[in-house]
């Protein structure tokens, strides 16, 4: 049972944003953004964080999840009612773990550089069969601004597409935060600890290491989706692929991963937090320069921080009652 | 039945044969040991036994089904643990973690409860029950050659393969990690393979057998006394008069 | 001659013409793995850096992207340097992991410091130098120029490889970094120079590009040819930049092949079906024969 006990400052720091967000005007925003950006690194920190492999290719998990979403809206919002968010869900979900199976029989049985190289073009590759078959919309993408409009009246669809959205993606990130902490305490967890410290060493204990890496992989995937699905499409009421496929949100997700720590608990929601605190400040103060400043931060922090800021206060916590907390 | 059956079992890396026709057996609880000098191929003959190399010929046995081509940690999970020469540790867990990597994965399928219960059960036999909240990369070369050995006895395999896990150790500790490794064997019914370059004391007292490597071949497998005094086994080790191995029986 | 054939024979020629430039834009890639081990993920942003040189020398000075091959080749070798002494050195015997996201890095790096500079517009120009006519198809000189200055640079490569004592060490390095160590090699001015020859080669790369394909010049062109860089050098065997540079005109063919099949198929899209079709290559490598379907000697 103390396992669960971690979760519990996540899940209040997770409520004290939704309530300041709600309550102080002009919040909602912001609050939401900080929200995301933990959820999108504790899913991506599933992965990277625990087996210790990089996927570039992962915005295409948010961006299949957000043409879930936008595919059930745009076919099923008049029949379905409220419904049809499920509905999107599930297909988000459904779609995300397809390619991840697709793309993971392949890249997990693959090493190092060897996936890298495999997730690579993930993102362009998904993109340009979407073009060049055009499928769903080919590059013109999908906007579900009128559907909704149609099923819920322009009011249901304002509030779909501000509240709900945005509460779902709290949500999501308090079922990836359980995840986690299920992951890390449980056979998964040592079994990825395992694999991402010495993976040949992992496989004469007995890991199995190509299933566990699929399992990380396909959480980590099906979170995104489910991201994609809320937190992009719902709210922005269109997908364009030009747009969702873009790989700078892998490299927002990496930044979070490193900057918190990879593969705790904290990590990525300090990560997260910080990063979208940063992000919206820049947006204010520079706009369009984000990405022109987070490189050199991503290069610091990767050559003098391996182990990201929960990963030194872990460190320092070892044998004292934060163990328990800082996980 | 033998435990272990190696059949002809030959691996080549480009012009090179580290390991030429090589046939064995192990029975269940048996001692054996593995010697011959640098570049014998002991250290890929375990390979092929635990999986870590597939041969280009000949076949592997255990428990009568043929592991030729399973993966590594199907073998594990079939009974074989082992320990690596230059000890791999998971640096950044701690050490009782590392030890219930091996029962979780072995050939139990413990809790996770239940495999930390394990490994504290091994660590306090090994003497590192005190460190065991100690992070792995932290322990002294020595200490983690006996976590080494910890983990794969925490993974109850019915074959355990030493890799020159003694290299290092002073010779009372030597002494006192094979009269522990025997109290094991007997206690666990753990067949051992135990595999030295020229800490003869790791194997005198603990094998009944030996087999002697020389460039890939089984040049000699005898009684351990008879083995390690025989004069061609000194030649191999160029010429040198080695310490002879005592004249006791295990 | 059936139009369909002969579009195909002049798709065919073309991608061979432009296989060589692909094989020289991933030659880079090749030998900065086989040297150091690293594999340059920001890859795609070198090119497009090759590209704006021929592209602002050409508009600024009227110089010919022919001209701009050395100021290419030395642009990339002081990034090369820049980099490698700044970064790269220190991440030696880091995890894997570590040096991808440093070479991701300062790939982002490169492209968002275009965007500040140059904006996120489409550019391009046009050298006219007339056409060569080859019966199923014409082929504007540029191209045949590009052709040229490829094989030209990669044989001039290949004889500084085997008989320059720098080459030599590379290619000691290449093989057994201990041994070249122990032969009194220093290895790290050798990392140095082969990643600094690698981005220049990648630069070079980018710069003949546009002698093919003279518009779409934009700070995130890159990530497209990253992707395809990678099919390349994985066909090639990842080590070797010969490999590579074989498995470049492969690779032009295939890629303009298929367009012309795609173009034959209604409800398909083809420029996007062959991009497509690369990644598809790439699963489909990785799946069957991930050392590389061409097994060049370094």
């Amino acid at each position: 049972m103390h396992r669960y006990v971690p979760l519990i400052p996540v899940y209040l720091l997770y409520g004290a944003l939704f309530v300041i967000g709600s309550q102080v005007s002009g919040m909602w925003q912001p609050m939401a953004l900080l929200a995301f950006y933990a959820a999108l690194g504790q899913a991506f920190n599933i992965f990277m964080g625990m087996t210790g492999y990089v996927d570039f290719g992962y915005v295409a998990f948010l961006a299949l999840g957000s043409y879930g979403m936008a595919l059930a809206i745009s076919s099923f919002a008049e029949s379905l009612g409220a419904g049809v968010i499920v509905a999107g869900l599930l297909l988000a979900l459904g779609m995300a773990t397809v390619l991840a199976l697709a793309v993971g029989a392949i890249a997990l049985r693959l090493r190092g550089a060897y996936f890298a190289i495999a997730t690579i073009g993930v993102n362009e590759g998904v993109r340009y069969l979407i073009e060049g078959a055009r499928l769903w919309g080919g590059s013109e993408g999908i906007i579900i601004s009128r559907p909704l409009r149609e099923a819920f009246g322009p009011e249901g669809a304002n509030l779909l597409s501000t509240f709900w959205a945005d509460t779902l993606v709290y949500l999501i990130a308090m079922l990836a935060a359980f995840i986690t902490v299920q992951y890390l305490h449980s056979k998964i967890g040592y079994a990825l600890m395992a694999l991402r410290e010495d993976e040949d060493a992992a496989k004469v204990m007995g890991v199995h290491t190509t299933k566990y890496k699929i399992i990380a992989f396909i959480t980590s995937a099906a979170l995104g989706g489910l991201l994609g699905a809320t937190g992009w499409v719902l709210k922005l009421t269109y997908v364009f692929p030009a747009d969702v496929f873009a790989v700078h949100y892998t490299v927002e997700a990496i930044v979070i991963v490193l900057l918190g720590g990879a593969g705790t608990l904290l990590g990525p929601l300090a990560g997260g937090m910080i990063y979208a605190a940063l992000k919206y400040w820049l947006s204010i103060s520079f706009p369009g320069l984000q990405l022109l400043l987070l490189a050199p931060i991503i290069l610091f922090i990767v050559v003098a921080f391996p182990q990201g800021l929960i990963g030194v206060l872990k460190a320092k916590a070892k044998g004292t009652f934060w163990e328990r907390v800082i996980v | 039945m033998a435990l272990l059956r190696l059949e002809n079992v030959t691996k080549r890396f480009g012009g090179l044969t580290a390991v030429d026709h090589v046939s064995f057996e192990i029975d269940h609880g048996e001692a054996i040991g593995i010697v011959g000098p640098n570049g014998s191929g002991k250290t890929t003959l375990f390979n092929l036994i635990s999986g870590v190399y597939l041969p280009d010929e000949g076949r592997v046995f255990f428990e009568g089904r043929d592991i030729t081509r399973l993966p590594p940690y199907v073998r594990a999970r079939l009974g074989i643990g082992r320990t690596f020469q230059i000890p791999r540790p998971f640096s950044s867990a701690t050490v009782r973690e590392n030890v219930a990597i091996g029962a979780l994965f072995g050939t139990q399928s413990p809790s996770v409860e239940e495999a930390l219960g394990i490994a504290d059960h091994y660590l306090q036999m090994v003497g590192l029950w005190g460190f065991r909240h100690k992070s792995a990369g932290a322990l002294t070369p020595v200490e983690k050659k006996m976590m080494e050995i910890a983990r794969a006895l925490a993974m109850k395999p019915k074959l355990l393969l030493l890799d020159e896990s003694m290299a290092g150790m002073p010779p009372k500790e030597i002494d006192a990690m094979v009269q522990f490794l025997r109290k094991i064997k007997e206690e666990e019914g753990i067949a051992i393979v135990s595999m030295v370059e020229h800490i003869m004391r790791a194997v005198v007292g603990l094998a009944h057998r030996v087999i002697v490597m020389h460039q890939g071949k089984k040049f000699i497998e005898a009684p351990t006394a008879e083995a390690l005094n025989d004069p061609r086994v000194i030649e191999i080790y160029l010429g040198r008069k080695e310490e002879h191995a005592p004249r006791q029986s295990p | 001659m059936p139009p369909a054939l002969a579009m195909l024979l002049g798709n065919l020629i073309n991608g061979a013409i432009l296989g060589s430039v692909y094989g020289m834009m991933t030659m880079g890639l090749s030998l900065i793995f086989g040297v150091l081990k690293i594999v340059n993920v920001g890859h795609g942003a070198f090119i497009m850096v090759g590209a704006y040189i021929a592209f602002w020398m050409f508009t600024l000075l009227r110089l010919s992207p022919l001209v701009s091959i050395p100021i290419a080749i030395a642009v990339g070798m002081a990034l090369g340097f820049v980099f490698f002494y700044i970064v790269i050195r220190r991440l030696v015997g880091a995890p894997e992991l570590t040096t991808l996201l440093a070479t991701f890095a300062i790939g982002i790096l490169l492209e968002e410091i275009a965007k500040f500079l140059w904006g996120p517009d489409y550019r391009g120009f046009n050298w006219e130098v007339g056409k060569l006519f080859l019966g199923v198809t014409t082929i504007p000189l540029s191209k045949i120029y590009a052709l040229m200055a490829s094989i030209a640079i990669a044989v001039l490569l290949y004889i500084w490889f085997r008989k320059a004592r720098s080459g030599t060490a590379i290619r000691a390095v290449m093989e057994d970094r201990e041994g070249a160590q122990v032969c009194g090699v220093n290895v790290e001015a050798i990392y140095a120079l082969s990643f600094a020859i690698g981005l220049g080669l990648t630069v070079l790369g980018g710069t003949l590009l546009t002698l093919f394909v003279p518009v779409g010049i934009h700070p995130y062109m890159g990530g497209i040819y990253t992707l395809k860089a990678f099919v390349i050098a994985v066909l090639g065997g990842l080590v070797s930049p010969w490999g590579a540079f074989y498995a470049g005109f492969i690779f032009g063919l295939i890629e303009n092949g298929s367009y012309t099949l795609f173009s034959l198929i209604p409800g398909l899209e083809p420029f996007s079906m062959t991009q497509f079709l690369a990644f598809f290559l790439l699963l489909v490598i990785l799946l069957v024969r991930p050392t590389g379907l061409l097994g060049v000697k370094p």
